[in-house]
């Protein structure tokens, strides 16, 4: 019984033509000896057997395959797609890094002043803030639901900027993001990301919040970047995205909040 | 069943791919047509419809020009390749999986005409795949590897980066869990 159990973890790599000359005797002598061995070898060897009439079928759906115009038509359809993305970006090199959050704040900037100005029209002018009152009823729950909007927008975008960051970490030969214009984007991601802390307050958006905090650890690993880096230290941080797939959970998140309805 | 990865060809394989990095569509061919039929066993394994097996394919391949660019030169190649295949096989089941349940089996017109002129044969299909998606995805891509793209236990472990005694455990894991899943459709008992 005791050379049994010994046998039995070998069975499949047996089956397999797997084992070394010598094992593989040893366990075809101890299968001619015990008839229960045997019997279990038997079933083993069935379940391969089914495994090769589904490798028959793979074989013959393939045979029914063109391969040499697929590859062609593959080939020519990612140069295609490849091409019409880079005739059109969405902006220019540099474009988003630079301007967007500038041109952010202004419009940030200019809502906050026209309300702040239209609040101190209505307090100098009470008979029409009393005209006015009644015209407008915002139902409660539309106004959360436009929140969650604009916080789904404000994720969608840090994440897009982050896989930006990330991938030129991956790519980066040379330490490129300690550079100080790099180190500045960081520092300016750090900061959104205490904005959208506030934001992400929301159950509706845990998952977002739990994807971005990771973003976070990193940025701040990244923010101690010195250009006397070691390439160990560089490879760690590669490693860390890599094994956490972030840039994978990234896409999954980017994804699921674009389809997700308002 | 598609050739297995020879050795000389990573040096091959890089320069290929650098120019593809430049912009080359041939290279690019070359590269699909080396590993197509590769990922459609992989694909064809999880899925078992042609159409949807050859879509899988052509999206992975899309997405390889898509990323060529952050594979870096030293890196396994195939092994890098069949990553993204693996990753987008589980979107496509995920997506697959919330059409329709799982363990439906589709029959379009093709899986209707195979069941009728061989039923036997159709029937022992349909148990296995089902089977094979009821098991561990680590130890279901073992053995898809072997079993379906003709692998030895050492090249498994080349391509995914794991140790030759963990593939051997692997497909000793699977073998099980099938022979039991399988055990009353093979005459059932103890």
């Amino acid at each position: 019984m005791k050379a049994c159990r010994k046998y039995k973890k070998e069975w499949v790599a047996y089956l397999s033509r797997e084992l070394p000359e010598k094992k593989a005797e040893e366990i075809s002598r101890h299968l001619q000896e015990c008839p229960l061995c045997r019997r279990e070898m038997e079933k083993t060897a069935q379940v391969l057997g089914l495994a090769g009439n589904f490798g028959e079928e793979l074989e013959r759906v393939m045979d029914t395959v063109d391969w040499e115009s697929l590859a062609e038509t593959i080939a020519s359809r990612a140069v295609e797609k490849n091409k019409k993305e880079v005739q059109a970006p969405a902006f220019p090199a540099g474009w988003q890094w630079r301007w967007q959050p500038l041109l952010a704040g202004m419009f940030l900037g200019l809502i906050l002043g026209g309300l702040l100005t239209l609040g101190l029209i209505n307090q100098r002018k009470p008979h029409l803030a009393a005209r006015q009152e009644p015209s407008v009823s915002v139902p409660e729950d539309l106004l959360e639901r436009v929140e969650v909007a604009l916080a789904r927008k404000s994720t969608i975008e840090y994440l897009e900027r982050s896989e930006y960051l990330l991938l030129e970490l991956l790519k980066d030969g040379q330490n490129r993001l300690a550079e100080p214009e790099k180190q500045a984007v960081i520092r300016q991601m750090l900061t959104e990301k205490k904005y959208l802390n506030v934001l992400l307050d929301d159950w509706r958006l845990m998952k977002a919040k739990n994807i971005c905090d990771q973003i976070e650890l990193l940025f701040l690993e990244l923010n101690q970047l010195s250009p006397e880096l070691s390439a160990a230290e560089l490879e760690k941080l590669r490693k860390m995205v890599e094994e956490n797939q972030l840039l994978l959970k990234i896409n999954l998140v980017k994804k699921e909040l674009q389809q997700s309805e308002v | 069943m598609p050739s297995n990865h020879k050795p000389g060809c990573d040096e091959q394989m890089e320069l290929l791919v650098d120019r593809v990095k430049n912009g080359d569509r041939e290279a690019f061919v070359r590269i699909v047509a080396a590993y197509q039929q590769k990922v459609f066993v992989l694909a064809y394994s999880l899925l078992r419809d042609r159409e949807d097996a050859l879509d899988l394919v052509q999206e992975v391949f899309m997405r390889v020009y898509e990323k060529i660019g952050s594979y870096r030169s030293g890196e396994n190649f195939q092994a890098w390749l069949m990553r993204i295949a693996r990753n987008l096989s589980i979107d496509f089941l995920r997506r697959r999986k919330k059409s329709d349940s799982l363990s439906d089996i589709n029959l379009d017109r093709a899986e209707l005409a195979a069941e009728i002129s061989d039923p036997i044969s159709y029937q022992t299909n349909v148990l296995i795949h089902k089977a094979l998606m009821s098991i561990p995805e680590k130890q279901r891509l073992v053995f898809i590897l072997h079993h379906f793209e003709g692998l030895k236990y050492e090249e498994i472990a080349r391509r995914l980066g794991i140790a030759g005694g963990t593939v051997k455990s692997l497909h000793f894991k699977a073998v099980q869990k099938l022979k039991k899943s399988l055990e009353p459709a093979l005459g059932g008992g103890k």
